[in-house]
């Protein structure tokens, strides 16, 4: 039943579940940042930096921007989806919504993945 | 289009239809509330998403570029800014979770999800005074 609802013919129960799927990921992170924060308190450059060092928290990072990018991707589509009737002006703001998303994945994941960046 | 509405009767009738767009007259139930309030501060997290790389961009880059962005981060107005933006991060999150315990079935009735919601948003709300404290103290 569940795997038949998520093959292509159901497009929205799949967008439904990445929705989820995503917003666990992304709470799930923001509760080790917030204990993370108030455990190490960063309050100078050099701890600022530590504090971004460990690889498995860029990789969260990276994970929270994907997920993130994937979650807004659905929620403000629903938002045009729902106040913008007009066909073309929704189209045009959809491909501006995909290019910044895109623009943010990469710059995000040149901070968190890259050596030079921290 | 000029013609056919001099023409057709039913085009005047339909002008002074009344249409009731006054958003104050409506009171939402507090379900509706925070469902709206869910999808507002969605909207503004995602507008403020390159603001935010920005400045993590600059404090990573350089211990002079850290101070700045710690002295712009300290001025009044801004801490005003960022306590707005906490709450909208607080609101979603918890509204967020309370949409996650539904698609699981729990709190599902009328009753409990009056009483979620109001618990939702004392829940965003006493984040942010705890954030203001921390800020100001």
């Amino acid at each position: 039943m569940i795997t038949k609802l998520l093959t292509k013919r159901y497009p929205g129960m799949r967008a439904w579940l990445m929705q989820r799927l995503t917003a666990l990921i992304m709470a799930v992170y923001s509760v080790i940042l917030f204990i993370r924060i108030l455990v190490l308190q960063p309050d100078s450059y050099e701890a600022f930096l530590g504090f971004f060092q460990p690889s498995w928290f860029r990789i969260a990072n990276w994970l929270f921007w994907i997920s993130l990018s994937i979650h807004a991707w659905l929620g403000i589509r629903d938002v045009f989806k729902d106040y913008v009737p007009n066909m073309q002006v929704r189209s045009i703001l959809l491909k501006i919504l995909v290019v910044l998303l895109w623009v943010y994945i990469a710059w995000a994941s040149w901070m968190f993945l890259s050596k030079q960046a921290a | 289009m000029q013609e056919n509405e001099t023409q057709s009767s039913c085009h005047c009738k339909a002008k002074t239809r009344p249409k009731n767009l006054n958003l104050f007259t409506i009171r939402l139930p507090i379900n509706a509330l925070v469902s709206i309030l869910h999808r507002a501060t969605g909207c503004i997290l995602f507008l403020v998403l390159p603001i935010i790389l920005l400045l993590l961009q600059l404090a990573l880059s350089s211990a002079v570029h850290f101070e700045m962005v710690v002295s712009i981060l300290d001025s009044p107005f801004i801490k005003l800014m960022l306590l707005g933006l906490a709450w909208a991060f607080f609101h979603h999150f918890f509204a967020g979770v309370r949409h996650l315990a539904m698609d699981v079935h729990w709190m599902t009735t009328l009753m409990k999800a009056r009483y979620t919601s109001k618990v939702v948003l004392v829940l965003g709300v006493l984040a942010t005074l705890v954030l203001a404290v921390k800020l100001w103290a």
